[in-house]
């Protein structure tokens, strides 16, 4: 089975800032996989290439939807990267605030229909059976995330809790091959949390790779099969979690040289 | 006629120069098009035709002081009109700045009335219509001559303002970076008002000086001459205060330039094409940077 | 949807309904003179100016301040292709909407990935253009001149062995005529608002990233916004050229954009009853004031004088209008938590 996502020699540079230097790790097909590291450390940089929000400077990313196909991915738009299978949620929660919680989930349903202006004015059978499936499959996105809100109220009127579940359902509403999560459990207390790692098992098991980006240790160690860290933008280490948390270099990335030594 | 078109456009640069980089501070401080800018340039001309009319003033002292009116209206404009929206969308300050250029042209048109008025002549200094001297066959008069030393003046005056004293510091901050600036103590709304304040006097310099060279002032100038400075502005870069002067001075040559050979019907669209091309081709014109849009759409 | 379910109904589509059977019967009505079937007659053309128009602030939140260039647009064609060729009004109306759609594209592929303050102004550059092409090119539009001698639609029922039907002037059919034209217009805008398209606006009108990471291309769905709304703007400027048959370049100045800008401003940014309900009030108010105006001493056009400070005051107050909608009125950060409660009962964005 070939791996999900390549990432081969990624770098990234702002400037003279060199973002991400030389990055290479593999996701597996159905894997879930936590991407750690410092603060500043270039993980929502390195979302932002594979989206399609940043372009590379070298280096290549590689999608496969599935065995047999490969897509170049660095580089492309990032409304082609989600219709491609991959589908991001962002540090700071983006949700259409103005809009309705079920609207904003139909919209992650944009990339998979395609009624257009004319189907819209003369009503055309096959609009008005998008339309239903739209809300058929929006209703099943926020059934699945166990979001229990009014769906017409507006989303920015949900706890920050309920918010971030939002966001979620939206994203899987694009139907993702690879979910790329993005902080989910900032601000979340453990009972949250602990929901966060049910809903993520459950996303993994309905078929969709997961990539996630935390600082919440408790959730990096009960939900991440594999971590990969990185700081100043390279590689530092890569494996299971909890070999991972003892290595002295990912310690001393964290902590400082001092801790490295105490641990050792 | 080359000779002639060239000097023309010149004279006419300056003044776009002028009016340019009024729009060009501002947008550097609040990333806004003042639309009304060119009203001020407007009511500049108006102000020192008043005052030299009803109130029998000499020229330069009328100058002073419509430079100085002009100047409170921009900083009553910014207090009014766009203060409070410092934290809405753009669309919201945008139609605010279009309601006031509309609001302003009105009243001009409600106090002074809609048809041209003459500048008093007899007011000026007699010498401004004499030859200064003469390039080729070309005469150049006192008046031209004025106008591009005015130019030059201010431009320098204004580079000295902005480089060399703590309140150009300031606004060169503020356009940098809102936030920090205001961390390290800056008073960004003061520093944004007196922007306008400038923005409006010389502004205000360029209206004056229009209305003695062409011997007209009526109150849609500030229409057209300000999209046209707002051409010059983008084609040197928007922010970029060296570049509204570039820009003023080749938008003014190359509609005279244009206006003489190749067709007058056209004039003023000359410079909106320039304008147009200039946006879609090279956004950050000659020497600015593009302000990427980062925040939520508008 | 079962029409006659009547429970479904709320207060508002009463009014509505109300209001639609009061402009259907106002013709035989005493208060019926040949000024007030004037007066409303423009108020409907002003009605699809507004809808078309609030595409793009309303539903795109970009500010267009060219739209009369597509008015002028429309109605040149219209009036060329009929003083020339004789076409009928009803082959004319698609074509003007098609040209009106061409250049839609054709200008907003290139500006509408620019900042909002450049698209506003490239906008208004075209529509100067646009004015000064009509009064320069005096061959094709005789200038300042004007076109005269523009056909009114007609009817022609003579292929039935009937008569051929003018609707001419002030008349009941020209009434009646552009109320349907107002009708179509808003079963249109009503269809897009509550489609994929019209929450894809939305969407892009909120947060741009977010739109794009949902798969949204920004650039199509702006230009198709563009070019519906020029398409309508060209749609009325073809009704206009065949109902007052003689047109000239000065109808088409930019005073003309920002008065029906002023109209989506005031009734409601995004909101096809607002925005209608805007264009009422202030074409109402406009015959007004261009009489009371010059009794007071002032010039006619002052009256853009209080539109000017209308629209101030409406940003710093009401700036998503008098008859907001929740996704505008959030974003320009009026929703106090009254309001927010009452959009919640209201249930979705339009």
């Amino acid at each position: 089975m070939s791996p999900i996502l390549e990432i081969k020699n990624l770098s990234k540079n702002f400037g003279g800032v060199k973002a991400l230097q030389d990055i290479s790790f593999d996701i597996g097909r159905g894997e879930i996989i936590g991407l750690i590291g410092p603060n500043g450390a270039g993980k929502t940089t390195l979302f932002n290439c594979v989206a399609g929000v940043e372009k590379p400077s070298s280096g290549q990313i590689i999608f496969h939807p599935d065995d047999d196909t490969s897509v170049q991915v660095g580089g492309k738009k990032p409304e082609h990267v989600t219709k491609l299978g991959i589908a991001r949620t962002f540090q700071n929660i983006r949700l259409f605030d103005a809009l309705t919680v079920l609207d904003n989930v139909k919209i992650g349903r944009h990339c998979r229909t395609r009624s257009n202006f004319f189907g819209a004015v003369f009503h055309t059978p096959s609009q008005q059976q998008e339309e239903v499936a739209i809300e058929r499959d929006a209703r099943a996105a926020l059934d699945f995330v166990g979001l229990k809100v009014d769906y017409h109220a507006m989303a920015s009127s949900l706890p920050y809790g309920e918010q971030r579940r939002l966001e979620i359902a939206r994203a899987l509403a694009t139907d993702p091959k690879l979910l790329m999560l993005d902080e989910p459990a900032a601000g979340m207390n453990p009972q949250e949390s602990k929901e966060l790692m049910d809903l993520i098992r459950r996303v993994r098991d309905s078929g969709v790779t997961i990539l996630l980006i935390e600082h919440d240790m408790k959730v990096v160690m009960g939900v991440c099969e594999r971590v990969v860290v990185i700081n100043y933008g390279q590689w530092l280490a890569e494996g299971n979690p909890h070999q991972v948390a003892k290595d002295p270099k990912v310690i001393e990335a964290y902590l400082g040289s001092g801790a490295a030594c105490d641990a050792a | 006629m080359f000779l002639e078109l060239l000097i023309n456009g010149i004279t006419l640069g300056g003044i776009y120069a002028l009016i340019a980089v009024g729009y060009t501070m501002v947008y550097g401080v609040i990333q806004l098009i003042n639309f009304a800018h060119g009203e001020i340039y407007m009511l500049g001309a108006f102000f020192a035709l008043t005052f030299i009319s009803a109130f029998n003033m000499p020229f330069f002292v009328a100058f002073a002081l419509s430079m100085g009116c002009a100047a409170i209206c921009g900083m009553l404009l910014d207090v009014v009109a766009y203060r409070p929206l410092r934290n809405s969308p753009r669309l919201a300050a945008l139609i605010t700045a279009i309601g006031m250029s509309i609001f302003l042209q009105n009243l001009a048109m409600i106090i002074w009335g809609s048809r041209p008025m003459p500048f008093p002549q007899e007011h000026l200094p007699a010498y401004f219509n004499q030859t200064a001297f003469v390039v080729g066959e070309t005469p150049i008069s006192w008046l031209q001559a004025y106008i591009f030393i005015c130019t030059i003046v201010f431009m320098a005056g204004l580079n000295l303002i902005i480089h060399k004293t703590k309140v150009g510091k300031a606004m060169r901050a503020v356009a940098q970076n809102k936030t920090m600036a205001a961390l390290v103590g800056i008073n960004v709304n003061q520093v944004i008002t007196v922007t306008f304040a400038l923005a409006g006097a010389l502004g205000a310099a360029a209206g004056i000086l229009v209305g003695a060279y062409y011997n007209s002032v009526y109150p849609l100038m500030g229409y057209i001459a300000g999209v046209k400075a707002f051409a010059a502005a983008v084609l040197g870069g928007i922010g970029s205060v060296p570049g509204a002067m570039l820009g003023g001075f080749i938008l003014g040559i190359a509609e005279a330039l244009g206006a003489g050979y190749l067709s007058s019907l056209y004039r003023d669209g000359i410079s909106y094409a320039v304008m147009i091309a200039v946006i879609i081709f090279i956004p950050a014109g000659l020497f600015g940077k593009i302000i990427r849009e980062t925040k939520k759409s508008m | 949807m079962n029409i006659l379910a009547f429970s479904q109904y709320e207060r508002a589509d009463w009014v509505r309904l109300g209001c639609l059977v009061a402009a259907i019967l106002l013709p035989f009505t005493p208060l019926a003179n040949e000024y007030v079937l004037h007066t409303c007659i423009l108020i409907f053309l002003y009605m699809i100016l507004a809808l078309g128009l609030n595409v793009v602030p309303g539903f795109n939140g970009l500010l267009d301040l060219g739209y009369v260039g597509f008015y002028g647009i429309g109605a040149y064609t219209a009036g060329l292709l009929t003083v020339h060729y004789g076409l009928s009004f009803w082959v004319i109306l698609p074509l003007a909407a098609i040209n009106g759609a061409i250049w839609g594209v054709l200008l907003g592929a290139p500006t509408l990935r620019l900042t909002g303050d450049y698209f506003a102004i490239v906008t208004f550059g075209f529509s100067e253009l646009v004015v000064l092409f009509i009064t320069n090119e005096t061959w094709l539009t005789r200038g300042p001149l004007g076109l005269p001698g523009i056909d009114p639609p007609s009817i022609d029922l003579s292929w039935l062995g009937g008569p051929v039907i003018w609707l001419e002037g002030d008349s009941l059919g020209v009434y009646y005529l552009v109320m349907a034209l107002v009708l179509v217009t808003l079963f249109v805008m009503y269809r897009i608002q509550n489609s994929r398209l019209g929450r894809a606006w939305f969407a892009i009108r909120d947060d741009e990233l977010a739109a794009v990471s949902c798969g949204i291309n920004l650039l199509v769905y702006k230009v198709i916004a563009f070019a519906i709304s020029a398409a309508f703007g060209a749609v009325a400027g073809a009704f206009y050229a065949r109902w007052v048959t003689v047109i000239s370049p000065d109808a088409f100045l930019f005073w003309e954009s920002f008065f029906i800008l002023c109209m989506i401003v005031l009734g409601g940014l995004g909101n096809i009853w607002g925005v209608m309900l805007g264009a009422a009030i202030l074409v109402s108010l406009g015959e007004v004031l261009r009489e009371i105006l010059p009794l007071l001493g002032l010039p006619e056009n002052s009256r853009f004088l209080f539109y000017g400070l209308l629209m101030v005051v409406m940003m710093r107050l009401r700036p998503a209008g008098m008859l907001p909608i929740a996704a505008v009125a959030a974003q320009m950060k009026t929703t106090s938590k009254r309001r927010l409660a009452w959009f919640k009962k209201k249930g979705s964005a339009a």
